[in-house]
């Protein structure tokens, strides 16, 4: 028998008790319904945190911090930890400073010891007080350091790529000229405080290179440049009893090759630091959005489970009932080969029209609810569908739903095939 | 063509065996027309299975064209009843909710022919039953005549070389029977295709060439 002759007949063979195959078939819907959701819920999320995180790229930079060293008292959850007298002097209790501070002379170390690298950026921390242009409106300004290494996508212009410049968040841009592109190459005035206490205040001259791509940090964060950066940095916290203790650095390297990052990451970890690259912190992000998701098909997978349940049960009545026919058709030379593949056709086609019918479904009710919140909760989400439906998730979410219709076909499938067609002729 | 040497068929039961088919020697030519007799339980319908090769025997060979069936595979088996033997049973065995031409095509399907020759031999068996205009109607919808014609058509349609006819006419009345036996009887001297029936009916019986009674699982008179 042909291919195809075996789908079309599957197919004839389930509209034949047209009840028992809707019942059967909703079943699956159920199932896949809540898969096309949960799958939906996913890809939205992932395509969020992919227009977060794929804003800032550097192929070649490190962010290094100290292995957070555990104390040598073991934290048991079921006991209380007792408060120990200490002598002055002593840590103590207290939380000690060096177990994250990253020392000066531990970034000579690391410039000595690991030749591959380029720059050391440490984390300047910065509080910008505000922004204006030509005597224009100002405005209040988060100011924030690119690190060497690191590119800012942008709407318009281009990333930092030396000193004195800065990137406009897209909100400020706009406000100061709609066409962005006219921005570029101005200077803005940026104005910050030197010291908490009194009112004395600074401002640099910057050159606007370029406007940023909206994201979770970009929203409102002005980036300058490390030298800039630097400056700010000095001259706010000169007085203060931790100039100059970073506990985070940003290293620059010479190549962006992945196996030389590796090396270098292993040696990092010798000598006691814990290194991300960008691609490593992305990731962490796409598994946060993977394991939700997992979690949330669990669900999904349980109404399948039950659902195999229910076209096993169909198949193997429409077994019973077609013993006759299955008869005939082994007699007529029909192999068992066939027998077990029209069988395990109807049993994927129930999961494919399931599969149908749930994806339709799951897609429409998403749109809903897409369009529903989207006019009312996450307004201030720019960019943020709840439910994303991308042709390929759907077409491995029928796939599955179809595999696993199969194996719930097999036993009954197997049955017919198994079949003596003298007795199968004369089963009343 | 069909040739039967010392068959025997045995069936296990608790204590005893029961020898259903014992000593079984027969020859069926080419273009015979041959009745199998015999009371219910004689055996004839076993034989009828293992000469068709939907049964294995015992012990004891049966040859089809000097080729020995049990030495076939599963598929060749399968093949073999498809390519060249036609079955017609009392109880029909249509598929009531298919119109007319599937079920005679299902044979062709099986077969995996082309939609050419599919419909060619369709046409062609449909004509020979004369059932040609009702090829779209539902089995169901059909005189138990024209139901058991449908059958033949079915039997007909992969140009068989043996059609095995098991109580062709048992639920027919005796003017549709006479017309089914008939069809059958003019298959057989027209076509040349060997007819195998297996038969209470004495009358029916005696219209073929060959009688060849059972009893108790043993050959008791040929004739």
């Amino acid at each position: 028998m042909k291919f195809w002759d075996l789908i079309k007949i599957a197919n004839r063979n389930l509209f034949r008790s047209k009840l028992r195959t809707f019942l059967t078939v909703m079943a699956i819907f159920v199932g896949s319904f809540t898969l096309t959701l949960t799958n939906g819920l996913g890809d939205g999320l992932r395509d969020y945190v992919d227009k977060q995180v794929k804003n800032t790229e550097g192929n070649n930079v490190l962010f290094i911090r100290k292995k957070f060293e555990r104390r040598n008292e073991q934290l048991n959850p079921d006991e209380p930890v007792e408060y120990k007298e200490k002598s002055q002097g002593e840590a103590g209790n207290k939380f000690d400073q060096d177990a994250i501070i990253i020392s000066q002379e531990q970034i000579e170390t690391l410039r000595n010891q690991l030749p591959e690298i380029k720059t050391i950026t440490p984390r300047y921390w910065m509080k910008g007080e505000f922004i204006t242009m030509n005597n224009a409106k100002k405005y209040r300004v988060f100011l924030d350091m690119l690190s060497e290494g690191v590119s800012q996508k942008v709407e318009a212009g281009k990333t930092i790529d030396g000193a004195n410049q800065i990137l406009l968040p897209l909100d400020i841009a706009k406000a100061y000229d709609e066409n962005l592109n006219n921005l570029i190459g101005k200077t803005a005035t940026v104005a910050y405080r030197v010291n908490e206490k009194t009112d004395e205040i600074k401002t640099l001259q910057l050159t606007i290179v370029g406007v940023s791509t909206k994201g979770m940090m970009t929203n409102f964060s002005s980036f300058v440049d490390s030298e800039t950066a630097k400056r700010i940095y000095e001259d706010q916290n000169q007085q203060s009893d931790d100039f100059n203790q970073f506990s985070n650095l940003t290293l620059q390297l010479k190549t962006g090759e992945v196996q030389k990052i590796a090396e270098v990451k292993n040696k990092l970890d010798e000598l006691g630091f814990s290194a991300d690259s960008i691609a490593d912190r992305q990731k962490r992000a796409y598994d946060g959005v993977a394991i939700l998701q997992i979690g949330l098909s669990l669900f999904a997978f349980i109404a399948l489970l039950a659902a195999s349940f229910g076209i096993i049960n169909t198949l193997v009545i429409a077994v019973l009932e077609r013993t006759k026919e299955i008869g005939l058709q082994k007699a007529l030379g029909m192999g068992r080969r066939k027998i077990f593949l029209l069988f395990s056709f109807e049993s994927i086609l129930i999961g494919f029209w399931g599969a149908v019918l749930g994806s339709v479904g799951g897609i429409i009710v998403g749109t809903i609810v897409n369009i529903f919140v989207a006019r009312t909760y996450l307004e201030s989400f720019e960019g943020y569908s709840i439910f994303v439906f991308k042709p390929l998730s759907i077409f491995l979410v029928m796939l599955l739903v179809c595999m696993i219709a199969f194996v719930a076909g097999v036993f009954p499938a197997f049955r017919a095939s198994r079949l003596n067609p003298i007795e199968a002729l004369r089963y009343e | 063509m069909l040739e039967t040497i010392n068959l025997y068929k045995t069936y296990k039961g608790e204590n005893v065996d029961y020898e259903v088919l014992k000593h079984i020697n027969l020859q069926i030519n080419q273009g015979e027309c041959v009745a199998i007799i015999g009371k219910s339980g004689s055996g004839k319908s076993t034989l009828m299975h293992l000469l068709a090769c939907l049964d294995d025997p015992t012990s004891g060979s049966v040859l089809f064209e000097g080729e020995e069936l049990s030495q076939l595979n599963e598929k060749q088996k399968d093949l073999l009843r498809n390519h060249k033997f036609g079955f017609v049973f009392q109880q029909f065995f249509l598929n009531g909710r298919e119109t007319v031409f599937e079920n005679v095509v299902l044979p062709m399907r099986i077969r995996g022919a082309d939609q050419y020759d599919l419909t060619k031999s369709a046409m062609e068996a449909l004509e020979a039953v004369g059932l040609k205009d009702k090829e779209e109607k539902r089995a169901k919808d059909l005189s138990g005549g024209e139901k058991q014609r449908v059958c033949i058509a079915r039997a007909l349609v992969g140009k068989p070389q043996v059609i095995f006819a098991d109580e062709p006419t048992g639920n027919l009345d005796s003017g549709t029977s006479e017309s089914i036996e008939k069809m059958l009887f003019q298959l057989n001297r027209e076509k040349g295709i060997t007819l195998i029936v297996v038969t209470h009916d004495i009358d029916l019986a005696n219209k073929c060439e060959r009688i060849i009674e059972l009893k108790d699982g043993e050959i008791v008179s040929e004739k």
